[in-house]
């Protein structure tokens, strides 16, 4: 699924340890990878110096691993630069992090990050970095919700991020307590909670046991960034990976967005995966 | 790989950075990256929007309502007193809204607590140069320069150290130092000994660390999160009061409307009904519930309080009383945590005596860090025990120690190097199944002989002996080093020790908690302990302590780890259940799924890593004496003497606080029945109005409110805690309380009221078939009669609801002074509206003579024996079965 695959990079650590991230899925995969900088018009002369720094320590890394790799040095709109690269090279999916001033940004209105995860014509990796002592995650949580697109893009990835690094894959599924008007709150033990799984979370299970990666799985009803948050901090995971939100604009106004809350508050490493291979 | 499992080298390359620190530049743009190393609360909403909150729940609506209905009331019948009505509803709104503020604005000081925990300055290298920053200003990369007795910033990778030892109490809560080191290692990073941790401190030597990790993502800071994030459930009164508010919504609304239509019907006209409506629906709403509630838990919490548990959250004290499961430490909370060496005894099960060498105890004494100063003894409380055996038994030992290999939870014992007199020896204690593994010999009568399996197998047995004593068994061992022998490491040192004997060591349970456990156990509770000692010991002492009867599920830590949720989920559904070898950091697993599983859940706890736990339980209980004051913050409720025996004390209390709630619905709900059926004989046989709008209202929210408060004082009865827990589906309200308020008492009640109505109707000359408008004088006696009636048949009621199934005169009758206060008050707000002009005017009342109140005397004492009756058939048939 992804023969091409570029990490883009600059002068914030961040960008390489998403990058690393990029060539070790890239490995997994058997993909070419490439290691893109764009250097914007008002980049500073030590940015621009320390971003190549790193896209050459990566493209080093990349090649010891074994990767085919290639760097491209190049000025210009970050964005729009990259799309041109992205639809000449026919990369697959790109890696790009985001930054914490992003998120103090309502749905990242303006931000690269979010310009790129819109605009590709490929999938996007979204990164958000926080914690520097788990670069190799052993334990991934993969949180999964009920209606989802590109079940099979999404296993594909998480089964190979998970193979990359040898990782344990723990599969959690939060819904919203079920109620009624005078009984307030109904408890649903976990065991009545599996009985409702929904179809695509029990397809995106299958196609993960087509890739023969173990995994384990819990459910749970409350708030769903909060018990993300709370798994991940509670059981020490090294990495989230989840899909991109699908919820309008509105719809995030008026009722919140999980994936927002996340990358606000994540208490680990994250990548959200914005899809577009179609289901076959 | 991880951090700690990376050298040197790797670490600088992956975190991009030198062993001169990073450049100010770089520093600078990593701040902006990872933001400033500090404790922070997770977004909440903003304090406006949480006070608008609740003001907007579904009561303060209700309330709203009722309030506009009181103003529209005003509005279009003047002079009423609607208008001081709508007033009065609008202030209980603000006085519950800012009470329930406060409350939820004082439990979130935990993680203040917490931030005082982190340094405000640090020394670190920046472009090669030591630099003193505020620790804010941390960023990964940074290599910081620790020494004695240094607050650690951040999460940070040591890449160098001279005999540094920290205390990792706030994330371990293990007390005693430990020593730290450089080299890689696998594992978890939480147990790697080249990591230093923010939040902990450096009690001797010094060392560089490189911050991998800061603020909200380090391992403090995780806690800080989870402390943060965790939020209880509404507690299950909170959740009670929403389905009365829905319940009472539907019943009020249903009523008004009905009346409306019936009145409609028999041709009133469209604003007399509307406004008999109206009442009918304030009538109906508990305007009273939230204030009475909360004043019966502020009471309750005084009660508690005397009982040395400190309530925090006011609702907590009534989910005090719907807990199914309590889980427990052991040391300190069952038990006293006043260790003494109870037997020392050779591989041969003999007691050795004195400390010569290398009896048990004069190993104990060496392999120990505890410190006599000015004659007292400081440090863990069992090495401090075997200190003072040692010592007992055969005074000090010369020696010079030359290093030490801190105890850690994964290898369970520590070692420590001596030079005694001309010779260097390595002495160890440790967990038995640990030090044994380390032993190739062992110290008999006659000198040092090869340990074979055989006599590892009378090890074994004899530990485990002393273990079924429910004695913390440690076993010790030493040996002698080589001239040319080089220790580098700890498993240098120990290898091939000479295991000389164990020692038992017992924390007697406190005396009153096999009564509390009893009691817990008549009461339906399940009680699990979660323990660091080992799986015998502890259930042992669960035996003794009756907390076990038959084969407690045992589950040990690294079982634990082990186990998926769903095994877990299997495991906690046992009846007896131990968690042994565990650590405070697994609570919050145990905590979680039993939550999972629809129990409610009491936790105790001390430590920093506790508070996740504590605030996640249903009841978050700290200890008062041994807790950190992260712990006492994070917790509903705290323990002034720490003693599990208040936990079920207090459980008690809450349980008699649901039962009190429940008894003043019912007082309350007895009342409705003789408000409405005067009126439904009024429209279906047009008698003369026998209750005005305001009437009922002068009830409901006047003569009846100080009665009402005075049962949320009754103590527990005493089958209280022989019940089991009410079960998650077991509501305030349900079909015994509503056929005992509403049919039983409501209907006794009516047949007193009706015949002072229909007296004073006879008496005054009145005859089927002739209407009376409400200005007549006869008119107004009637309804005053009726008015008065419902008052005194309360009286009967409210002595009637102070039991359950308990008799009064057992319970006493005049025991309750605030009921006598009381009826005192609603016997003068009475006369005051029925022997006043005021009275008369404002309520349409005229007075009434004294035939009527002794009319009414016999009916209300008949009302609270036939309730003393059925609370004797229901005994009898709880006897039988």
């Amino acid at each position: 699924m992804y023969k091409k695959i570029l990490a883009a990079v600059d002068e914030h650590l961040n960008s390489e340890v998403a990058a690393r991230y990029a060539i070790h899925l890239a490995k997994a995969c058997g993909s070419k990878i490439y290691i893109c900088h764009v250097a914007a018009k008002r980049e500073q002369r030590t940015a621009g110096r320390d971003a190549e720094a790193a896209a050459s320590r990566l493209f080093h890394r990349a090649r010891d691993m074994g990767l085919m790799v290639e760097n491209i040095l190049d000025s210009g709109d970050p964005v729009e630069r990259i799309r041109e690269i992205v639809q000449s090279e026919g990369i697959d999916l790109v890696f790009v992090s985001t930054r914490r001033e992003d998120m103090q940004k309502r749905f990242y209105s303006g931000t690269i990050a979010r310009r790129l995860s819109l605009g590709l014509p490929c999938s996007v990796a979204l990164v958000r970095v926080v914690h520097l002592g788990r670069i190799h995650p052993k334990k991934i949580l993969v949180p999964l919700k009920a209606r989802t697109s590109h079940i099979a893009e999404r296993s594909f990835f998480t089964a190979m991020m998970a193979a990359a690094f040898e990782s344990g894959l723990f599969l959690f599924h939060t819904t919203k307590p079920m109620t009624s008007f005078f009984h307030g709150e109904i408890h649903l033990a976990p065991v009545e909670l599996e009985k409702k799984l929904p179809a695509d979370i029990s397809h995106f299970i299958e196609l993960l046991d087509s890739y023969a990666v173990s995994h384990q799985k819990r459910l749970v009803s409350g708030n769903t960034a909060r018990s993300i948050t709370i798994e991940a901090a509670a059981k020490r995971f090294d990495l989230v990976v989840m899909g991109a939100s699908e919820r309008s604009l509105l719809r995030s106004i008026l009722e919140g967005n999980p994936v927002e809350d996340l990358l606000r508050e994540t208490p680990c490493n994250l990548i959200i995966l914005k899809a577009r291979h179609e289901d076959k | 790989m991880k951090i700690n499992s990376l050298s040197r080298d790797q670490i600088l390359q992956g975190l991009v950075t030198s062993e001169n620190g990073l450049a100010e530049d770089e520093a600078r743009r990593r701040l902006a990256e990872f933001g400033s190393n500090e404790i922070t609360e997770t977004r909440k909403r903003p304090l406006f929007l949480r006070f608008l909150n609740q003001l907007t729940h579904f009561l303060a609506l209700l309330l709203w309502f009722a309030a506009l209905l009181s103003f529209l009331s005003e509005y279009l019948l003047p002079g009423e007193g609607m208008l001081s009505l709508g007033i009065a509803i609008t202030a209980v709104i603000f006085i519950n809204a800012v009470f329930t503020f406060i409350q939820e604005y004082r439990a979130e000081k935990a993680l203040e607590a917490m931030k005082k925990l982190l340094p405000f300055n640090v020394q670190v290298l920046r472009d090669g140069k030591q630099r003193d920053v505020a620790a804010g200003e941390i960023v990964p990369g940074d290599v910081v320069i620790l020494a004695e007795g240094d607050k650690v910033p951040a999460d940070l990778r040591l890449i160098e150290e001279s005999d540094i030892r920290v205390n990792n109490s706030s994330l371990t809560g293990e007390s005693e130092s430990v020593p730290r080191t450089t080299a890689p290692c696998d594992g978890e990073i939480i147990n790697s000994p080249n990591i230093v941790f923010a939040g902990t401190s450096v009690v001797s030597g010094s060392g560089k660390g490189i911050v991998f990790a800061t603020g909200m993502r380090t391992e403090f800071g995780r806690i800080a999160q989870l402390t943060g994030t965790v939020t209880p459930d509404l507690s299950p009164l909170q959740k009670e009061i929403v389905k009365i508010t829905r319940v009472v919504t539907a019943i009020a609304g249903v009523t008004g409307l009905f009346f409306f239509t019936i009145g409609f019907l028999i041709g009133r006209t469209f604003w007399d009904n509307f406004l008999f409506a109206i009442g009918i629906i304030l009538a109906n709403v508990p305007e009273g519930l939230l204030p009475t509630v909360t004043l019966s838990l502020a009471m309750g919490s005084q009660r508690m309080a005397k009982r040395n548990a400190l309530i925090k959250t006011l609702t907590s004290v009534e989910t005090l009383g719907s807990v199914t499961v309590i889980c427990t430490d052991k040391t300190g909370t069952l038990t006293q945590n006043r260790m003494t060496v109870k037997k020392a005894v050779n591989i041969g099960g003999e007691a050795t005596s004195g400390n010569k060498p290398f009896s048990p105890l004069a190993v104990a004494y060496l392999c120990n860090n505890t410190l006599e100063v000015d004659g007292k003894l400081k440090g863990e409380p069992t090495e401090a025990a075997l200190y003072r055996a040692a010592v007992e038994a055969g005074g000090h030992i010369e020696n010079t120690r030359i290093r030490e290999f801190a105890f850690d939870s994964d290898r369970k014992r520590m070692s420590t190097l001596h030079r005694i007199k001309d010779k260097a020896y390595v002495m160890t204690k440790g967990a038995p199944e640990s030090l044994l593994a380390t032993c190739t010999r062992y110290l008999a009568e006659d000198g040092v002989r090869l340990l074979d399996d055989k006599i590892k197998e009378q090890a074994v047995t004899l530990y485990r002996s002393l273990m079924d004593e429910g004695l913390r068994v440690l076993a010790f061992g030493f040996r002698e080093i080589g001239e040319d022998e080089q220790i580098e490491a700890k498993e240098d040192a120990e290898q091939g020790i000479v295991l000389t004997g164990l020692i038992g060591l017992a924390d007697p349970p406190r005396p009153e908690v096999a009564e509390a456990i009893k009691k817990c156990r008549e009461a339906g509770i399940r009680i699990i302990m979660i323990t660091g000692d080992g799986s015998r010991t502890a259930v042992a002492i669960a035996r003794e302590i009756g907390l076990v009867r038959a084969e407690p599920t045992v589950v040990e830590g690294t079982e634990f780890l082990r186990m998926t949720d769903a095994e877990l989920h299997d495991v906690l559904s046992g009846e007896e259940v131990i968690f042994s070898r565990m650590t405070p950091k697994h609570k919050l697993r145990v905590v979680n799924v039993l939550k999972e599983k629809g129990e409610r859940v009491a936790v105790t706890g001390d430590g920093v890593n506790d508070a996740p736990a504590l605030k996640r339980a249903d009841i978050g209980i700290a200890m008062g004496i041994t807790g950190t004051d992260v712990a006492k913050e994070a917790a509903d409720m705290v323990l002034l003497d720490d003693n599990f025996a208040t936990i079920v004390n207090a459980v008690e209390e809450g349980r008699a606080i649901f039962e009190n709630i429940r008894k003043f619905i019912t007082y309350i709900f007895a009342h409705l029945t003789p408000e409405a059926i005067p009126y439904i004989l009024f429209i279906v046989f047009r008698i003369p109005l026998p209750l005005t709008v305001m009437q009922i209202l002068a009830i409901d929210l006047g003569t009846e409110t100080i009665p009402a408060l005075a049962l949320g004082v009754e103590g527990p009865e005493a089958a209280i805690m022989k019940q089991p827990p009410r079960p998650l589906t077991k509501g305030l309200i349900d079909r015994s309380l509503l056929f005992r308020g509403y049919i039983f008492l409501g209907l006794i009640g009516s047949i007193g009221v009706l015949a002072a109505y229909f007296h004073v109707l006879y008496w005054g000359g009145w005859r089927w078939g002739v209407e009376l408008p409400m200005d007549n004088p006869l008119a107004r006696q009637a309804s005053t009669a009726t008015f008065l009636g419902i008052v005194v048949m309360q009286i009967g009621n409210v002595f009637a609801c102070r039991t359950r199934t308990e008799s009064v005169f057992k319970a006493g009758m005049f025991s309750n002074r605030l009921i006598l206060w009381g009826i005192l008050i609603e016997l003068l707000l009475c006369l005051g509206i029925i022997y006043t002009p005021w009275g008369n005017r404002i309520f349409s009342t005229a007075p009434v003579g004294v035939d009527v109140w002794l009319l009414l005397l016999p009916f209300t004492i008949i009302l609270f024996l036939a309730e003393e009756l059925r609370k004797y058939f229901r005994r009898k048939r709880a006897a039988g079965a």
